[in-house]
């Protein structure tokens, strides 16, 4: 009972911030709800036994990933004026959303066919970080040392393009 | 002696013309070979051939075997085979062996003619390829090699005709020639076709026909002997198909000798002559072939008493004497045709080359009128010419006398007193325009006397001396009982249908006297006008007949002028305006509907993107409505 | 409702098309990037509740895989962001049309 309503509260926060997102003509204002929207997601998961990756979403995600987005945002200093003109953006929402929906459908009830199981949250140290630990690096090693190699490049990325500009200019 | 020899009567001179072919490719583009050497390939071809015809007409004496070699399956269709095939029976045989005789003379003519002229070795391989397909012609044994024989001459005579090609004239006159021709080949065409239907079940030779086609409607076999003899009218200068012939003068004159007076028109005549089976079962349509023949000889003979061009005279000579051969074959004689044309080739071979002669010494004038007097300066030629003239009038003994004198008696005997009496009235006006020739050309006085003769050699006067020989002799084959002659080509040609004769002897003289008394009318006629004639005296170029009755303009306007401007339609209008501009616009707007497309490709992300989103609700649309 | 699969997919699917809308209607770089983040955290979301319905942890290791690469990207795409600013002064995407197909109509 209570986690229904705990899911309830956390999927209208979800959606909520993400509508905002979507519709709020300033890019802060839609910063700030995605980061609502980051949050309620990292609530999802920890109702479905994942603590651990409750965590790292809040951690990485809503405290690395949207922060960095925010300090752009604020770098470059828009105007309000400067935004770029969106006239047709409701009419394209809509002609999308109607676009989607069979899409969702197909997806839901591929979905459908599942059996029942219960989605409880399990105890028994699931996800825990320990056996969290245990997985990534006795099953999933290899992709492991290949983000690492990812980020590397990324980082390497990143300073690329910041000194390009520093030798035009 | 086996039956694939008749297969080296064609081959020989096929082979020969090939060979001489690329001997001249060589000596135009290597080096030059020198002429008596395209001279042993071209003048050996016919008398080889000639050799091999005697052959096989030593083996036919006495019998009536027929020899037929099927040299290879052609065409196998479904079960149905056609063969190359060739047959020599009496009537074939006789025809190889005068067409390869005086074929053999008028090429020893020609390598004297023609020996100043850069293109002695292609002439000569125009002239045995001719050889060659009137052979094929004459030995086919069905109506399909036949055809290609018949086409193959057509051909060459385009070709030779159009010699001297570098004057747009003569061109112009093998055009007309091979067209008119053409029209003559549809009808044959279409014959072929409707025999094949009918009666070609067990195969399309001359043998299996003659059996197929006892048995179909009259009416379709009238319609057959029609075509056919469309055909026959293209090809041997009929009325109204004959337009081709006096224009076909302006090939060289032993070209004017081989195909137009002894060999090519006289395929009409064989190709009737051959079909003797179905003309027999049809005697209309061989009624209506006798009226054209005695209409064109008549014409003929009427625009050549004006004339003034020599060989134009003796084109239109030609084109009646074949008008009397298509008498004799409407009307069942058919021996009686091809007699004369077997005494026809002689004489009108010779008068051609005499003529070539004349023109030759006179530094190529060809206006009677501008000569004059030449019986003492070439005597020869002279005398050549003579006998061929008194032969064509159809004075006794000479060959055309007895060959026109059964012509006529065919006519009479049939009832058709009517041709009877165009004929005679033919035979009149012949005499008088060949007469008129002969002492317009080499009796009166000419004022030009210190004119210089160009001198001739021997390869042109022997072949005259022998088809003069010729003309004299040829005309006993054929010397019918009443005169105490066996009439051996009737012999000889005796399963081709002839009708018995109904007239008494009396009577029998009484034609004969009449037609004697024909050709002398027209020589005293021509005698009194031109024996002493003044070349001074200018004629008259103008009047109705020397114009030829205006048929030529009359074509032009009505037939000619008409194509042209369809053609000119066509061609600017339709073709220019309407298909270009439909192939254009098709081909403009493929490109200008890519250009659409490609605008698709903006660069635009989210335009992308929005895409890849109908794509995926179609899909799933798709997925939803058929996977349920 | 917190106990079916269903549910939990039904609220990702939801999430994934929000951020797909995001992604074609709007112009501003920033918000289709936030757009692209959201779909992200969708699929994280289905993974997760499939390794809780099959009780296993490897959707969860995938799922914090994906957070990582979404990090990687994140970096990328700020420094772009920040370049192409410095490039034309504004933040619309249409603008940035330089691969589009030339004009040739007039051949």
């Amino acid at each position: 009972m209570v986690v229904d309503l705990i899911f309830i509260v956390l999927a209208i926060f979800a959606i909520g911030g993400g509508v905002g997102m979507i519709l709020f003509a300033q890019p802060m204002y839609s910063a700030l709800s995605l980061i609502v929207c980051l949050m309620a997601l990292g609530g999802v998961f920890a109702l479905l036994s994942a603590p651990f990756l409750f965590m790292v979403q809040i951690i990485l995600y809503a405290g690395a990933i949207i922060t960095l987005l925010l300090f752009i945002i604020m770098f470059l200093n828009i105007k309000n004026d400067e935004l770029p003109d969106e006239p047709n953006k409701i009419v394209t929402i809509a002609i999308g959303a109607v676009l989607l929906i069979p899409f969702n459908i197909l997806i839901l009830k591929a979905f459908n066919t599942f059996p029942d199981k219960p989605m409880n949250i399990l105890g028994n140290d699931f996800g825990d970080i320990h056996s969290f630990g245990i997985e990534l690096f006795r099953g999933w090693l290899v992709p492991f040392e290949l983000i690492s190699m990812l980020l590397l490049a990324a980082l390497v990325g990143a300073v690329v393009y910041a000194r390009k500009e520093k030798i035009d200019g | 002696m086996s039956n694939s020899l008749l297969a080296w009567i064609v081959l020989i001179p096929l082979l020969s013309s090939v060979t001489l072919g690329l001997m001249y490719l060589y000596s135009i583009k290597i080096s030059k070979i020198p002429n008596y050497i395209f001279s042993i390939f071209a003048l050996s071809a016919p008398f080889l051939s000639f050799a091999i015809g005697i052959l096989f007409f030593l083996k036919m004496i006495g019998n009536d075997d027929i020899f037929v070699y099927e040299a290879y399956k052609w065409l196998s269709v479904d079960g149905y085979n056609m063969y190359m095939g060739f047959m020599a029976d009496r009537l074939s045989i006789f025809m190889v062996l005068f067409v390869t005789f005086v074929g053999g003379f008028i090429h020893i003519y020609a390598s004297g003619y023609m020996k100043d002229d850069e293109g002695y070795g292609k002439f000569f391989f125009y002239f045995n390829l001719f050889l060659a397909s009137m052979l094929l012609l004459v030995l086919g044994y069905s109506p399909i090699i036949m055809f290609m024989g018949w086409e193959g001459v057509g051909l060459c005579s385009y070709f030779l005709i159009s010699y001297y090609y570098e004057d747009s004239e003569n061109v112009k006159a093998g055009n007309k020639a091979f067209i008119a021709n053409r029209v003559g080949d549809l009808g044959f065409i279409v014959a072929m076709i409707t025999m094949f239907y009918y009666a070609g079940a067990d195969g399309l030779d001359f043998a299996h026909l003659e059996i197929g086609l006892a048995s179909v409607p009259t009416n379709v076999l009238t319609f057959i002997g029609c075509a056919l003899f469309v055909g026959a009218i293209g090809k041997s200068a009929q009325i109204p198909l004959y337009v081709w012939l006096p224009d076909a003068m302006a090939g060289p004159t032993p070209v004017s000798a081989l195909i137009h007076a002894a060999t090519m028109v006289t395929a009409g005549l064989y190709m009737v002559a051959r079909f003797h089976f179905l003309y027999d079962l049809i005697p209309n349509v061989g009624l209506f072939i006798a009226y054209i023949g005695a209409a064109s000889a008549l014409f003929a003979a009427v625009i050549a008493t004006k004339q003034t061009d020599i060989k134009k005279i003796l084109a239109y000579s030609t084109m009646s004497q074949l008008g009397y051969m298509f008498i004799a074959v409407g009307l069942g004689g058919y021996s009686v045709g091809i007699f004369h044309v077997f005494t026809h080739a002689f004489f009108k071979a010779l008068l051609f080359m005499g003529a070539g002669a004349i023109i030759v010494t006179l530094h190529h004038e060809q206006n009677i009128f501008k000569m004059g007097g030449m019986k003492n300066r070439t005597p020869l030629i002279y005398i050549t010419m003579l006998v061929a003239t008194l032969a064509i009038a159809g004075i006794p003994p000479f060959a055309g006398f007895f060959s026109k004198d059964e012509i006529l008696l065919t006519a009479y005997n049939s009832g058709e007193y009517f041709i009877w009496g165009v004929g005679v009235f033919t035979a009149i006006l012949t005499s008088y325009y060949m007469f008129r020739l002969l002492f317009v050309v080499f009796h009166g006085t000419n004022y030009e006397k210190n004119r210089e003769l160009h001198p001739l050699s021997k390869s042109i006067t022997i072949p005259l001396v022998v088809l003069a020989i010729g003309s004299i002799l040829s005309g006993f084959i054929g010397v019918p009982e009443l005169l105490g002659g066996h009439n051996m080509i009737g012999v000889w040609l005796l399963n081709f249908g002839e009708h018995s004769i109904h007239v008494g002897h009396s009577a029998q003289w009484y034609l004969m006297g009449i037609n004697v008394f024909a050709a002398v009318v027209g020589i005293l006629i021509a005698y009194k006008k031109f024996f002493k004639y003044d070349m001074r005296i200018e004629p008259e170029q103008s009047g109705l007949i020397w114009n030829k009755f205006y048929i030529d303009e009359l074509y032009d306007r009505v037939i000619v002028q008409k194509f042209k401007k369809l053609s000119l339609f066509i061609s600017y209008r339709i073709d220019v305006k309407v298909l270009d501009m439909i192939v254009m616009q098709l081909s403009k707007n493929f490109i200008k509907s890519g250009y659409v497309i490609a605008r698709l490709q903006n660069a635009n992300t989210r335009f992308y993107a929005f895409f890849m989103l109908v794509g995926i609700s179609v899909m799933s649309t798709y997925l939803l409505i058929v996977m349920r | 409702m917190a106990d079916s699969l269903l549910s939990y997919i039904t609220l990702a699917m939801i999430l994934f098309s929000i951020g797909f809308l995001g992604v074609i209607s709007r112009k501003n770089i920033f918000i289709i990037y936030m757009s692209i983040e959201l779909m992200l955290n969708a699929i994280n979301i289905i993974f997760v509740a499939l390794g809780r319905y099959n009780e296993s942890t490897g959707p969860q290791v995938i799922a914090m895989i994906v957070i990582a690469i979404a990090a990687a990207e994140a970096a990328v795409f700020l420094s772009l962001i920040v370049v192409l600013y410095r490039k034309k002064k504004s933040l619309n995407t249409d603008l940035f049309t330089s691969l589009k197909q030339k004009d040739f109509s007039n051949e």
